[in-house]
C-alpha cells in the first residue's frame, strides 16, 4: 500500500482555506464562494514560519532579562523581570497563581517555539511516520499561543490602578514590548505554519 | 454532480465522501483525526440571539469600571479603556496598540459581524460581503482575548491585594457575561452552515 496519497491537491482539487469548497486547481485562481485567492498549501509557509521563529526567538531573550515592571513605593523603584515576577508572588504564598504565570508567561512560549522548530525539522528533513501525532502538537501550539498574553494583561491594569505619582505606581518596563512581540510573533509563525505540509512527505498512509 | 460530495480535510488534506452529521454527532478527519464539523442546533437562530446580547453587553463591558481599589486613601478606578489610556500616557504605544485591539476593539467587532451575518441568514437577505464578513470573523476569531484578559484581572487583583484594597465594579458582571456570551458563540456558530447558507443566497441572487 505504498506510495498511494489520497491528498486533494494529488487529485488537482484545492480546498479554499477559508470557506473549504473544493475548486478544481487547473480551472480557477479565486475561490468561486468566497473570492480569496487559491493556493494549494499556504505560499512559503516554511519560510514565513522560520522567519517569524527567529524573530521571537531573538526577542526572548531581551523579554527575560531587562525588567518587565517597575513598581515604585515612596520614590524607590523596584524592577521585576518576568521571573522576578513569578518568585515574588510565590515568596507571597500564592503558589497557585505563581505557577499559572510561569505556565503562561515561560513554559508556553519556549515550548511553543520549540515544537515549532521540530514541526519545521519534521517537514525539511522528510522524517516519516507519527504524521498524526504532529498534527496534534501542532493543534495545541495554535490553541495555546494567546494565553501568554496573560503578563501583558496583568500589566496593564497595574499600570492603570496604581498611580499615584511619586508615592506608589506602576511603570511598564521595555522588556513588555518585547514579550508581547514574542506572543505576537509566535502566534504569526504557528499561523503560517501549513499542517498538511507534515502529510505530504508520508509514504504511506 | 460527483464533487459536491467530496471534501477535504482542512489539516491533512485527506479527500473524505463528506457525510452530514446529525446534531450532537461529531465527524472526524479519519486520517489525522481533525474536528471536521460538529453541527449545532438552530445555530443561526442562537447566534443572532447571542451577538444582539453581546451587543447590548459590550456597553457596560466597556464603560463601566472593572475593578478599583483603596491604596493610601485614594480611590481608583479600572476600565478596559483606562489599562490602555495608561499605556499610552507611558509611551507604551505598542502595548497600547495591542492591548486595546485584544480586549476591546476585537471583540466588538466580533460580535457586530457575527450579527451582520446571523442577521442576513436569518432573513435570507443576501448581501455582497456577506463571504468576507464570515472570513474576517474565522480570521479575528483567535485575536479577541477576553478570556485571556480575564486571567489577568485575576492576577493582578492577587498581586495588590496585599498592598490595597480591593472592590469589584459592576463593570466586571457585565465583563464576564460577554465573556460568556463569546465562549458560547464561539461554540455555537456553525461554520459549514453558514458557508452553505451563503452559498445559497448567492446562488438564487445570481439566478
Ligand atoms: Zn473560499
Ligand atoms: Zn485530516
Amino acid at each position: 500500500m505504498s506510495k498511494i496519497n489520497n491528498s486533494a491537491i494529488r487529485q488537482g482539487l484545492i480546498r479554499c482555506h477559508d470557506c473549504g469548497t473544493l475548486s478544481q486547481a487547473r480551472q480557477r485562481r479565486f475561490c468561486p464562494l468566497c473570492g480569496c485567492r487559491l493556493h494549494g498549501r499556504i505560499p512559503h509557509s516554511q519560510q514565513k514560519t522560520l522567519a517569524l521563529l527567529i524573530g521571537s526567538l531573538a526577542l526572548y531573550v531581551p523579554a527575560n532579562l531587562f525588567p518587565i515592571m517597575t513598581i515604585t513605593k515612596f520614590g524607590v523603584g523596584e524592577p521585576h523581570t518576568i521571573i522576578g515576577g513569578i518568585i515574588a508572588l510565590a515568596n507571597s504564598d500564592m503558589v497557585p497563581i505563581a505557577a499559572l504565570v510561569l505556565i503562561a508567561s515561560i513554559l508556553v512560549p519556549l515550548l511553543k517555539m520549540l515544537g515549532l522548530a521540530l514541526l519545521l525539522l519534521y517537514v525539511h528533513l522528510q522524517w516519516q511516520g507519527h504524521a498524526r501525532r504532529w498534527t496534534r502538537i501542532y493543534r495545541v501550539i495554535l490553541f495555546v499561543g494567546r494565553w501568554s498574553m496573560l503578563d501583558i494583561f496583568m500589566i496593564s491594569i497595574l499600570v492603570s490602578l496604581v498611580d499615584l505619582g511619586g508615592v506608589a505606581q506602576v511603570i511598564a518596563g521595555s522588556a513588555a514590548t518585547a514579550f508581547a512581540a514574542v506572543v505576537v510573533f509566535t502566534m504569526f509563525a504557528a499561523k503560517s505554519f501549513d499542517p498538511r505540509l507534515l502529510w505530504d512527505n508520508q509514504d504511506y498512509e | 454532480m460527483y464533487e459536491i460530495q467530496l471534501d477535504a480535510c482542512p489539516e491533512c488534506d485527506l479527500l473524505i465522501h463528506a457525510g452530514q452529521p446529525e446534531v450532537g454527532e461529531k465527524a472526524h478527519c479519519p486520517r489525522c483525526g481533525c474536528l471536521l464539523h460538529r453541527p449545532t442546533q438552530n445555530s443561526i437562530e442562537r447566534t443572532l440571539a447571542l451577538s444582539l446580547t453581546g451587543l447590548i453587553l459590550l456597553f457596560p463591558a466597556n464603560l463601566l469600571p472593572l475593578v478599583g481599589i483603596k491604596l493610601l486613601g485614594k480611590d481608583q478606578d479600572g476600565t478596559l479603556w483606562s489599562g490602555v489610556s495608561a499605556l499610552f500616557a507611558e509611551n507604551m504605544w505598542a502595548l497600547a496598540v495591542l492591548v486595546f485591539l485584544s480586549s476591546m476593539l476585537f471583540p466588538a467587532i466580533n460580535i457586530v459581524l457575527s450579527l451582520l451575518i446571523s442577521g442576513h441568514l436569518y432573513f435570507r437577505r443576501f448581501h455582497p460581503a456577506l463571504p468576507n464578513w464570515l472570513r474576517w470573523l474565522q480570521h479575528l476569531g483567535e485575536w479577541a482575548m477576553l478570556e485571556v484578559y480575564t486571567l489577568g484581572i485575576i492576577v493582578a487583583c492577587v498581586k495588590l491585594s496585599s498592598m490595597a484594597e480591593l472592590h469589584f465594579g459592576l463593570g466586571l458582571c457585565a465583563f464576564i457575561a460577554l465573556l460568556l456570551i463569546t465562549g458560547m458563540l464561539a461554540s455555537n456558530l456553525d461554520n459549514p452552515l453558514f458557508w452553505r447558507q451563503i452559498a445559497q443566497l448567492n446562488h438564487e441572487q445570481n439566478q
